[in-house]
């Protein structure tokens, strides 16, 4: 019976993957799609937050080996205030994953010994079931691995989609994956990470110490916390994001949820160019820019005016009063021109 | 008469104690009974009805190391370096210090639960008290009954509040959570404990007219057929289990034996 399942199950993938690989391909070959020949072999250079990997200089896809771990680790969510966060790479928001269109990408993902549960990874770029989750479900102690070929270039949101998944992304189990199209991005200054995601405890915001995770606000979506990389002002003040004017700067901006949608709005910039919740679509001169949760969105703006920059989730009160909030410092000249008192 | 049943006595405790000696030197443990339940699984569907679950006795706490080390002493097969990987992988007691010896250092351990063994390292323990691993649907049945000497709000919060708390840097003796109202101590809170069917949910027994019998426990699939879709708890126990290999030993997951009771 069970043989009989396993083999009627097998037959149904096959015959889904070969319906939806025969729908895609034409899809596929527009964007110049899998005719690239693949060669050599690297392991995948990861960033943490706020920092990206540089960019791809090579002019062919390759087979890349990306090494993620799955660590739990109690980290700090605010001043005083600490969290067992579970995370990819022991930082929320998780490794940032650089690759490029139609590289063949041999995933390993290994959970830490001392992780008390099981992870694994749905990563949005794969085609595939689950986005990998199912081959990828790992142990504590334990690696496992599959591979994907990265067919769409654009940013993605990678999550851990073990059950309870509402919990595992709660408690910080995200990144980005950005995948370069043939050719890559144009270049920029700067390039930075930013990731948003809220967190549910049983105290409220501000609350000093560890805090526990709170399934019953969870599932009424009201956050005490909103942040952006991980805890409240990760990349504020001391720790802002720093530019120089007339730079031109690059955010990969990830949305990590689990719940809420950000209205993702820089104070006092202009968005010059943004790439649609992270797609081919690149639309201009926008103030604020949607990013679904799960989504993500290239923003690009050039710094005309020395000073201050705060990146908010322009539902205000997010801002006020979950920690909604990073900084961008830019320093050089005035310019009377553009900006002045009186 | 007084002389035969001396006689008869000293025959059965010299019986008893050979049996002690040839499985340990540590007293038996109490076995708790568990009476006969339905249960009802977490994953339901068409055709997966509640488990009817039989009374049965289970070990009133974890296997420990000082336990543990008494089976390896007795069968050198399950010694750290003896052992086949196809049965235990390297993590297999890798915190012990040798082969026959959990170390002076982890004299804290000793009546710990033994960590980092295999499914079939615990099954052949199990077999060597003439016991076996509880299934699945008891290991269950009990552990989701409630405490009985501490105050809680509800298990899942309890189970929810180890699995947010960081291990601990040396693992807590037997007896040190809760006792729940059968009488079993530490079910939820100390150790993951593995069962004999421990990945059995994973396929329903028949699939007939199941193309969309989803029991998986990935990504929104684990939304569907969920009995209890707020028992998170129990959506963290499946989803480990559901990773599990059985020559896998991990730092957090022991075990504990059952036995069938026999009625007459």
């Amino acid at each position: 019976m069970n043989m009989n399942k396993i083999s009627r199950n097998f037959l149904s993938v096959i015959i889904v993957a070969v319906i939806s690989t025969g729908c895609k391909n034409s899809d596929k070959n527009k964007n110049g799609g899998t005719d690239e020949e693949v060669s050599g072999q690297e392991t995948a250079q990861l960033s943490l937050a706020p920092m990206v990997p540089p960019p791809i200089t090579r002019n062919h896809p390759t087979k890349v080996v990306v090494n993620l771990t799955t660590v739990e680790k109690v980290m700090r969510l605010a001043d005083s205030t600490q969290y067992m966060f579970w995370t990819f790479g022991a930082a929320v928001p998780g490794n940032f994953i650089r690759v490029r269109q139609n590289d063949e990408i041999e995933l390993n993902l290994t959970n830490a010994p001392d992780s008390k549960l099981s992870h694994s990874i749905d990563l949005h770029a794969v085609n595939g079931p689950g986005g990998g989750a199912e081959f990828s479900s790992v142990a504590p102690g334990h690696t496992s691995t599959f591979h994907f070929k990265a067919l769409n270039p654009g940013l993605f949101v990678y999550h851990c989609a073990t059950a309870p998944v509402p919990m595992h992304i709660a408690n910080g189990m995200y990144g980005l994956i950005l995948v370069e199209p043939k050719g890559g991005l144009p270049k920029v200054d700067r390039e930075y990470y930013i990731m948003q995601s809220e967190f549910y405890t049983k105290q409220s915001f501000g609350f000093k110490g560890l805090q526990e995770f709170d399934m019953d606000k969870g599932i009424k979506e009201q956050a005490e916390y909103v942040v952006f990389n991980g805890s409240v002002n990760a990349n504020a003040g001391k720790n802002a994001l720093i530019a120089k004017v007339g730079e031109t700067v690059r955010l990969f901006v990830g949305n990590g949820g689990p719940n809420l949608v950000s209205s993702f709005h820089v104070i006092g910039e202009i968005f010059e160019n943004v790439y649609l919740e992270g797609g081919e679509t690149i639309s201009h001169n926008m103030g604020t820019t949607l990013i679904p949760s799960g989504g993500a969105a290239i923003v690009e703006m050039k710094m005309n005016v020395p000073g201050t920059y705060n990146i908010v989730d322009h539902s205000i009160f997010r801002v006020f009063n979950k920690g909604a909030l990073a900084q961008i410092k830019v320093s050089g000249r005035e310019d009377s021109t553009i900006f002045r008192r009186n | 008469m007084k002389i035969i049943s001396s006689i008869i006595f000293l025959f059965i405790s010299i019986a008893f104690v050979n049996a002690q000696s040839l499985r340990g030197n540590i007293p038996e443990k109490k076995m708790i009974k568990i009476p006969a339940s339905d249960f009802k699984t977490f994953y339901v569907s068409k055709t997966n009805k509640p488990i009817v679950v039989n009374a049965f006795s289970m070990d009133e706490y974890a296997v420990t190391n000082a336990e543990y080390l008494e089976f390896v002493k007795a069968n050198t097969v399950w010694s750290r370096s003896k052992v086949n990987r196809l049965f235990a992988d390297v993590n297999y007691l890798k915190y012990w210090e040798s082969d026959f010896d959990i170390g002076r250092s982890n004299k804290n351990i000793y009546n710990s639960p033994v960590v980092n063994v295999s499914w079939f390292a615990a099954r052949a323990y199990c077999k060597w008290k003439g016991k076996r691993l509880p299934t699945l649907a008891e290991w269950e049945v009990a552990g989701n009954a409630p405490p009985k000497n501490i105050a809680y709000t509800s298990v899942t919060d309890y189970i929810m509040k180890w699995y947010e708390k960081p291990p601990l840097p040396v693992l807590p003796n037997v007896k040190s959570t809760y006792q729940n109202i059968y009488g079993l101590y530490d079910m939820n809170g100390l150790v993951w404990e593995w069962t004999f069917d421990f990945n059995s949910f994973i396929s329903t027994g028949d699939s007939r007219n199941t193309t969309n019998d989803n029991t998986n426990l990935f990504c929104a699939g684990a939304s569907i057929n969920v009995t209890n879709r707020e028992d998170y708890a129990a959506f963290l126990r499946y989803g480990f289990r559901g990773s599990l290999k059985g020559n896998y030993c991990i730092n957090s997951l022991g075990f504990r034996c059952a036995k069938n009771i026999n009625i007459k």
